[in-house]
């Protein structure tokens, strides 16, 4: 007789289970349909580092090319930090940095360690190309492209 | 327990000394001759420890051997040293006495060069004969001729009616590249062995190039399930090193984060042990839970997966009233879909018959191989870090440790589902107490410059006990970083609980572990 | 033309040319069916896990299975190197040919049968235990361990399960007093069998689910343990014509079960065939609903199933209706 239970009990137990299934069928879908639905970028996504504009002159950005973030990345990942002395001003603007995407694990120690807060995350998600080249990202080029924008 | 005066009496040459433990991570240190090891060992063993970890330190003078032992009713580290010659360093094997030692001993074999007497099987583990010197000598050792024959791993041999087949390195259940070789009659298997190595990156090794701060990424890239309470271990052993005290803020931030991986990392573990039993659909059920842990988490850090979020005296920003408003809601949430699971997963009676009774372990077995986290609790040892050496806020947060009975794998299911509801309830009481002040200690070295000296951390990461054993030679970069896995000690129980087995019940063992091959492998 | 057509009908034979065109139809019927299949399986598995699955080609991603089919069709046919040729080229074939066989006899509306044989349930039973044979041979001409695995836990869980199916095919037989599928049919113009033999319906379904290795009883392929089981080194079509004959003979079980159990073709307003597939088509949901929802049993517990309680059961339940009758 406890075999007929059990199994009656094992039955229901099935059924049961059918049921969260049956139900999930007919519920509404969870998932969001990428490429043409997108959901925000919190604040706080690291992407790849980006330049910060001087906010006295906007024309150059706030690295100094001291090349402390190159010293201090893990990975040595910021591949070229070089600047130059414009006449009249105290300090250097950057004019190259390269950044090699492919190695950089968003730690954010560079921006960290950055004396001067020139460097932050960008929200750019999804970077994709089809050499390794392609993410040999020149910031200071790229801070020039954004400001145009 | 164990007393001094009766070790002293035991071993009239060693040289045994209390340790400050709030310092230095453990108990007490005992120096011995090399030729006393199975004698401790065997001392110990009947006092019912375990071998926490065993593994080798480079003096350039002489190799350092260290065992650490430790024990389940109430933690008492103890560290056994014993020092090797570096041109021909031979020890004696403990294989015999802790099981897991026949693992350590092979790892240590192939880094270090070190010939255990008495080892059966002194093969390749993470290495190929493509590496021609021990990667982990501070001065580069070529490996000799006679050393490379007993590397190379030897063939199994062959017999009527048994077949050989490779689970791995590409199967669907071996959660990422895991081999292990099952010798099987028909569908029962008679002998396994697990092979590691296949995504070995030596982190232990990059530890000692790069400074305490640049370390900072790779913990969250050995267990990407638990990122964040591999990033505590590391980033807690060098705050205990160098003396930063960590605001209350941030102690309590790490807990709430660290419980929120804990559960992403629970969640995955269900869903990927249902797919093992053959059930797929539970698998997305859990994705969609975790993607709100992961929006969370993400919000905080910026990250999804390995977050490197905590630093040296605190966090890398601080938490938001929208993070505790969304944390809220999640607990909310979790609750209310455990019944959902509950109906769906543990009431299902093909699931009970897969679960009930399969891949039982004893304190015994658990004692030879030092195994940890959920896989022991299920025994009914109420051992947890988080309660047994509090850290963070868990030393003023009460909560409880739940523990099976039979120690199957019905069991370890059951207590992963208590622990979700139970992270939660630490969860909860953590943001009720949640201090304001400061997320980071304001005076901070511009550079990590610890004392001399070595160092034990541990950590409950979600799979286990969790340690980080450092050597600092007062520089900035760490002279030896060891990292104790619990995964690994866990694995390595399989060979022994899946003789015998049918197939399908040895794949729902292995996928009962919760193990992250990252993780062993490092 | 009419005359042309006349004169080919005499020089076959109206019964021939019934045949031919039945067994035409039947193949376009199995291909559409097969199709149709994979894009529900992927609907109702999708839907089931609260997402929304294929929908990219065609209108709710209905033009899917055809897109995979021509992916399928375009692809290299990789024959390993230490196959047995014979078996490894032989089994895909004789997987497709009997399930086609099967088709021939079951009566799809009043009228639309191909054939209305007087033993069809011994064709329907005898064609389909053929593709436990296709499977072996599959695994053993693979010559790959996980495949052999896959094809030997086919063979005994086939044999263990063939044994409920029929006899609790048998209690319907003995009470209409027939083999032909129409006369069964007919016999159930009054009340459905399912209501007379509940108990006979549930093993029957449960065995069914079984002989076409689905979840909770998908061993021979169990995909977490043996990779893929039989078909672990098919690719290609030939691992195409595997899929097409599972989905096939999902739907044959639940073809018999409707014309066993369900009445069949009979049913208010509207026309008979309309009423088949609402049947059988509601059974396939329920092959596919347990897939998504339950874990598979152990390889013991498959066959202690079997042998303890559904062959026990369906013999008491064949001796108590047959006693019942007898009275």
């Amino acid at each position: 007789m406890t075999k007929v239970t059990e199994i009656i009990k094992g039955a229901a137990s099935l059924i049961i289970g059918m049921g969260v299934t049956i139900k999930a069928f007919f519920s509404p879908v969870v998932t969001v349909q990428y490429p043409r639905q997108t959901i925000d970028i919190t604040p706080r996504f690291r992407g790849h580092t980006k330049l910060l504009g001087d906010e006295e002159m906007p024309e150059r950005t706030k690295c100094v090319a001291c090349g402390i973030c190159a010293k201090n990345c893990p990975s040595r990942s910021i591949k070229k930090v070089e600047g130059e002395k414009k006449e009249g001003e105290k300090k250097k603007t950057a004019t190259t940095y390269i950044l090699d995407f492919t190695t950089c694990s968003q730690c954010g120690i560079c921006v960290e360690s950055c004396p001067f807060d020139a460097l932050a995350f960008s929200a750019d998600y999804n970077p994709a190309g089809y050499s390794r080249e392609d993410f040999l990202y020149d910031l200071v080029k790229e801070y020039e492209k954004r400001k145009k924008v | 327990m164990v007393e001094i005066e009766e070790l002293k009496r035991l071993f009239p040459r060693a040289e045994i000394a209390e340790i400050p433990y709030e310092e230095r991570g453990y108990h007490l240190s005992i120096a011995v001759e090399k030729g006393d090891i199975p004698d401790v060992a065997d001392t110990f063993a009947k006092k019912g420890c375990y071998l926490f970890d065993l593994f080798c330190v480079d003096y350039l003078d002489f190799l350092e051997l260290v065992y650490f032992f430790n024990n389940h009713s109430a933690p008492y580290r103890i560290k056994v040293t014993t020092k090797l010659d570096p041109e021909q360093p031979t020890a004696p094997s403990i294989s015999r006495i802790f099981t897991i030692a026949h693992w350590y001993e092979r790892e240590i074999h192939e880094f270090f060069g070190v010939f255990f007497e008495g080892h059966p099987n002194l093969t390749y583990l993470f290495l190929h004969e493509g590496i021609d010197f021990y990667p982990l000598r501070k001065k580069q050792v070529k490996v000799s001729e006679e050393d490379k024959k007993r590397l190379m791993p030897k063939p199994p041999g062959e017999e009527e009616d048994t077949f050989f087949i490779n689970l791995g390195p590409q199967h669907p259940s071996t959660h990422g590249v895991l081999r292990v070789i099952l010798k099987m009659d028909g569908e029962y298997i008679l002998w396994a062995e697990p092979v590691l190595g296949y995504l070995h990156r030596m982190h232990e090794k990059m530890a000692e190039n790069r400074t305490y701060q640049q370390f900072l990424p790779n913990p969250g890239r050995m267990d990407y399930m638990g990122a964040l309470n591999f990033n505590l271990a590391h980033v807690k052993a060098v705050e205990k090193l160098c003396g930063i005290e960590v605001p209350e803020r941030a102690e309590y931030v790490r807990t709430i984060t660290c419980e929120l991986n804990r559960i992403g990392s629970h969640l995955l573990w269900l869903g990927a042990f249902l797919a093992d039993l053959g059930g797929l659909t539970p698998f997305l059920y859990v994705f969609d839970d975790r993607e709100q842990v992961l929006d969370i988490l993400e919000a905080v850090t910026g990250s999804r997966l390995t977050y490197s979020y905590f630093r040296f005296g605190g966090l890398y920003n601080d938490v938001d009233g929208e993070f505790i408003e969304k944390t809220k809601r999640f607990i909310e949430r979790l609750r209310g879909r455990f019944d959902m699971y509950n109906r769906l997963i543990t009431g299902n009676v093909i699931f009970i018959n897969r679960v009930k009774g399969v891949g039982i372990m004893d304190e015994a077995l658990i004692r030879r191989y030092g195994s940890s986290g959920p896989v022991i609790r299920s025994t009914g040892l109420p051992y947890d870090i988080r309660k047994k050496e509090p850290y963070a806020a868990y030393r003023d947060i009460d909560f409880e440790i739940p523990t099976g009975v039979n120690g199957d794998n019905m069991d370890r299911y059951m207590i992963r589902l208590k622990e979700m509801e139970i992270s939660l309830n630490i969860i909860e009481e953590a943001i009720n107490r949640l201090p304001d002040g400061p997320y980071r200690a304001e005076k901070l070295p511009k550079k990590l410059k610890p004392p001399k000296g070595d160092l034990l951390s541990t950590v409950e990461s979600p799979r286990g006990e969790l340690g980080v054993y450092i050597v600092s030679d007062e520089t900035e970069i760490p002279y030896r970083m060891r990292w104790r896995v619990p995964s690994y000690s866990n694995l390595m129980t399989f060979p022994e609980l899946a003789r015998g087995c049918l197939i399908a019940d040895a794949i729902a063992i292995l996928g009962s572990y919760d193990i992250v091959v990252p993780e062993i492998d490092r | 033309m009419t005359d042309v057509l006349k004169i080919a009908v005499e020089a076959i034979g109206q019964d021939t040319l019934r045949v031919i065109l039945g067994l035409i139809g039947v193949l376009i019927l199995v291909v559409i069916n097969a199709l149709m299949l994979t894009w529900a399986e992927r609907k109702v598995a999708g839907h089931m896990q609260r997402r929304i699955a294929a929908k990219e080609v065609g209108p709710f991603g209905l033009i899917q299975p055809i897109a995979d089919s021509l992916k399928l069709l375009g692809k290299e046919l990789i024959t390993p190197m230490k196959v047995d040729r014979v078996l490894y080229f032989l089994a895909p074939v004789i997987c497709f040919i009997p399930v086609l066989v099967s088709f021939v006899v079951i009566p799809f509306g009043e009228g639309l049968q191909v054939r209305d044989i007087n033993v069809g349930i011994l064709v329907i039973l005898a064609f389909s235990s053929l593709s436990v044979l296709s499977i072996f041979i599959a695994g053993w001409g693979s010559n790959n361990k996980y495949s052999l695995i896959g094809a030997a836990r086919s063979v005994a869980q086939n044999i263990a399960y063939e044994v409920p199916l029929l006899l609790s095919l048998l209690i319907v037989v003995i009470m209409v007093g027939s083999l032909s599928l129409k006369d069964i049919v007919e016999a159930q113009k009054g009340m459905w069998f399912i209501l007379y033999q509940p108990i006979a319906f549930l093993i029957y379904f449960i065995a069914g689910v079984a002989e076409t290795n689905r979840t909770p009883f998908d061993l021979p392929e169990a995909e977490s343990e043996l990779v893929a089981g039989f078909h672990t080194e098919y690719s290609g079509m030939r691992f195409a014509i595997f899929f097409l004959a599972e989905y096939t003979n999902i739907m044959i079980i639940s073809a018999v079960a409707t014309t066993f159990f369900l009445g069949g073709y009979l049913g208010p307003y509207l026309p008979g065939i309309v009423w088949f597939l609402i049947k059988t088509y509601f059974l396939v949901f329920v092959i596919l609903w347990f897939r998504w929802t339950f874990p598979r049993v152990r390889f013991d517990q498959l066959l202690n199933f079997s042998w303890k309680i559904l062959i026990p059961v369906s013999f008491i339940n064949l001796i108590v209706t047959g006693g019942i009758l007898k009275l």
